[in-house]
């Protein structure tokens, strides 16, 4: 992944230098292990401070919304590239202003899952290839990084940027074997009260702060509906109506969208798994328009078109 | 001030025996995470683990409370009363780690001003006795020494818990912990040399903090200054704006307040609210003077560490717990902006020089 | 998620369709009702968390 830093640093430099680009967004080097911080930079000598590495989880997507610069440079994996093309698609960004930096990706580290492996505080991870090294106050444990990834990027069937203008290494050969669906299997199984009460559980320790939204670049609404005063939609309390009211919206909107990038899954300050959520939308997208977002930029979504063929058995 | 040897065989009795008179609240495991909430009957709080992730907050300051009910029903004779919610009873925050509670010190200034009492924290604060657990493992993050309090710190806590292998050491601070212990049945006279081993293990623990921040600037440095200063941009962009830093602080007390009716019968709530999010400060008129991202973070951050600071005259509105430095989605980290701010102007005066 | 299949219904019926609409509504009203009260997403008392 060194290279990969490298070759950013190499790109950015001569975008800005060049005058192609007004900014370059990426990721510079967090203050904790596993935690990169979004940035931009916009002096060819300043590119030094991009870095990446297993912990650039948070999707760049989400840092385009209604950008007004000519010309930007953006960092992006094969998620963050799909959520270009869906925010090309919907109108957030224009495709000319961006010059997009390509990163082949094999996934990000699931810093939840290592944190909790690790017999104590972990303050140093480091990625050599196939291992993942965790380091602490008096312990040292090695992983292999396929084990420690992200739920999401375990499953992922779209690695490789799928639209980008400069690519920092070789295409990463994609997962095709991995099974993407088990965990919306094993809930459609379940009787309606058994969801219902599996959702209460999962819900339990929201407190509302909406990392899970913000994190998402499809929630980019001027005013969410739940920040609605007139009228009000849902209450503001911590009632488990009202916060389950705002978990379904929210995924309802993200339905045919959703690339499944993990953000706001990675972002809950509570480690709730709200992607069980839009996952079951993202999957019946896939079963019934075999539509999964952001990989066209010629091709509108299932849900703003009509197509005689479109499945209707629903409709008695 | 005395000190009490409680023998861990006698903890969880003495939690039943206290219970009786306590709500108690403390750290427990809920699933994978460590949280600080109201004990189930005979339950016994969890104190292996490490700084809960919500903090004690919510035991004098719910996320919800509701304040008052009323019914619009015409034929109640009570139609339009405000009846007051009960006032809360005894309830004791067990192991609350000495930050938390020195946050309450903090927060108490902006509840209890010399103008205006907010009675509901008022009264659930009066109601609670802290009893605080020692820190002897502080992590990476945390910079409490540097925040004006540390893991033995003792202001905020009516008795400080010191863990001896098989024993705690009871340091009864005010009376009302001591009233509490004397409650818990717990009353053997710790050793002679239990203080000086209390002292000795606070140093110890004090050398243990790693992380700290300067402060020493921030008072002098003109609040314009720091409004204007250059670097705010930088600091916000990654930042999306949601409530998990504020939510997560011990010392955060923005609130909103909402009623909600159902049929007749209603309820005024007070709910958190979070300078993060951009409708807790939208106008009716649909103005919003903090409509964009970057003034919603700098009035985070000039709050804690410019604006109270000038206020109060005694130091920051941090307590140095460093929640929000891990669990910041996008690693936006209090430590870094206290270091700009602090620093700010010094280069450039030092330029002139 | 959790809500009952029973309670939702979908239909197209023309406005010239008067006799599909009334029996469409019957079956419906007989659907729910025999579902009982919906409880979900109700707040069953004014209280918070």
């Amino acid at each position: 992944m060194g290279a990969y830093t490298d070759k950013i640093r190499e790109i950015a430099g001569r975008l800005l230098k060049d005058c192609q680009v007004e900014m370059v967004i990426g990721f510079r080097k967090g203050s904790m292990p596993m935690m990169n911080e979004p940035c931009f930079v916009t002096r060819a000598d300043a590119v030094d401070q991009l870095v990446w590495d297993g912990s650039c989880g948070i999707n760049l997507a989400n840092y385009l919304t209604g950008r007004t610069e000519a010309r930007i440079g953006v960092v992006a994996k094969g998620c963050d590239s799909r959520n270009i093309v869906t925010h090309i698609i919907e109108n957030k960004i224009k495709r000319e202003q961006l010059t997009i930096i390509g990163v082949p990706c094999t996934g990000m580290i699931d810093k939840r899952r290592l944190k909790n492996l690790a017999p104590g505080e972990v303050l140093a991870v480091e990625e050599d290839g196939e291992r993942v090294v965790v380091r602490g106050d008096g312990f040292e444990t090695v992983h292999q990084r396929r084990e420690v990834l992200q739920a999401n990027c375990a499953v992922c069937h779209h690695r490789n940027p799928v639209i980008h203008d400069e690519l920092v290494g070789d295409p990463v050969s994609e997962q095709t074997e991995v099974d993407r669906y088990a965990d919306v299997r094993a809930i459609e199984g379940l009787s309606a009260k058994e969801k219902w009460d599996y959702f209460e559980a999962l819900l339990a320790p929201c407190l509302r702060c909406y990392a899970c939204r913000n994190a998402c670049p499809l929630c980019y609404c001027p005013t969410c509906f739940v920040d609605e005063a007139m009228p009000q939609w849902v209450g503001k309390s911590q009632n488990p109506v009202d916060v389950r009211t705002f978990h379904f919206l929210r995924a309802y909107h993200c339905a045919g969208r959703c690339t499944d990038c993990g953000s706001c899954e990675r972002a809950c300050p509570v480690g709730i798994n709200m992607r069980l959520f839009t996952k079951k939308l993202e999957k019946d997208a896939y079963e019934m328009w075999g539509w999964e977002a952001g990989l066209s930029l010629e091709q509108r979504p299932p849900l703003d078109t009509y197509r005689p063929e479109d499945p209707e058995p629903f409709i008695k | 001030m005395t000190c009490i040897k409680i023998d861990k065989q006698l903890w969880a009795q003495g939690l039943a025996a206290a219970e009786a008179q306590y709500r108690l609240f403390g750290p427990v495991k809920q699933g994978a995470l460590y949280q600080f909430d109201a004990l189930a009957a005979g339950q016994t709080p969890d104190l292996d683990g490490p700084n809960t992730r919500t903090s004690a907050r919510a035991v004098v300051y719910p996320q919800s409370e509701v304040l008052f009910e009323y019914s619009l029903d015409s034929r109640d004779p009570e139609a339009h009363v405000l009846k007051e919610t009960p006032a809360p009873a005894p309830r004791a925050a067990l192991a609350v780690r000495p930050c938390d509670a020195y946050s309450f010190v903090l927060v108490r200034r902006n509840f209890e001003a010399p103008d205006v009492k907010d009675v509901y924290w008022l009264r659930n604060y009066a109601a609670t006795v802290f009893v605080g657990l020692a820190c002897d493992r502080p992590c990476s993050t945390c910079f409490c020494t540097s925040a004006g309090c540390g893991p033995y710190h003792e202001e905020g806590l009516d008795v400080l818990l010191v863990d001896e292998e098989n024993h705690y050491l009871a340091k009864t601070i005010t009376d009302k912990g001591a009233a509490f212990l004397q409650t818990a049945g717990w009353r053997t006279p710790a050793d002679p040399e239990a203080e000086a081993r209390i002292a000795q293990r606070r140093s110890a623990a004090e050398a243990r903090v790693v992380s700290t921040v300067p402060t020493d600037r921030l008072a002098q440095i003109p609040q314009l200054e720091l409004y204007a200063a250059n670097f705010w941009q930088d600091v916000a962009f990654a930042c999306i704006n949601c409530g998990t830093c504020t939510y997560l602080c011990p010392t955060c007390w923005c609130f909103d307040i909402q009623d909600e009716t159902r049929g007749n019968q209603g309820i005024r709530l007070r709910n958190w609210d979070s300078c993060m999010f951009p409708l807790f400060t939208l106008h009716g008129s649909g103005h919003n003077p903090r409509g964009q991202k970057v003034q919603r973070v700098r009035q985070r951050f000039m709050h804690k560490l410019k604006y109270y600071v000038d206020k109060y005259g005694d130091g920051i509105q941090c307590v140095g717990c460093g929640r929000c430095v891990q669990y910041c989605p996008v690693n936006i980290d209090i430590r870094r902006v206290c270091e700009l701010m602090n620093g700010y102007g010094q280069n450039a005066a030092c330029k002139v020089a | 998620m959790g809500v009952e299949p029973g309670r939702v219904h979908f239909s197209w019926i023309s406005s010239a369709e008067s006799t599909k609409f009334v029996e469409v509504v019957k079956q419906v009203t007989e659907a729910v009702r025999q579902l009982g009260p919906n409880e979900n997403f109700v707040k069953k008392e004014l209280k918070v968390a």
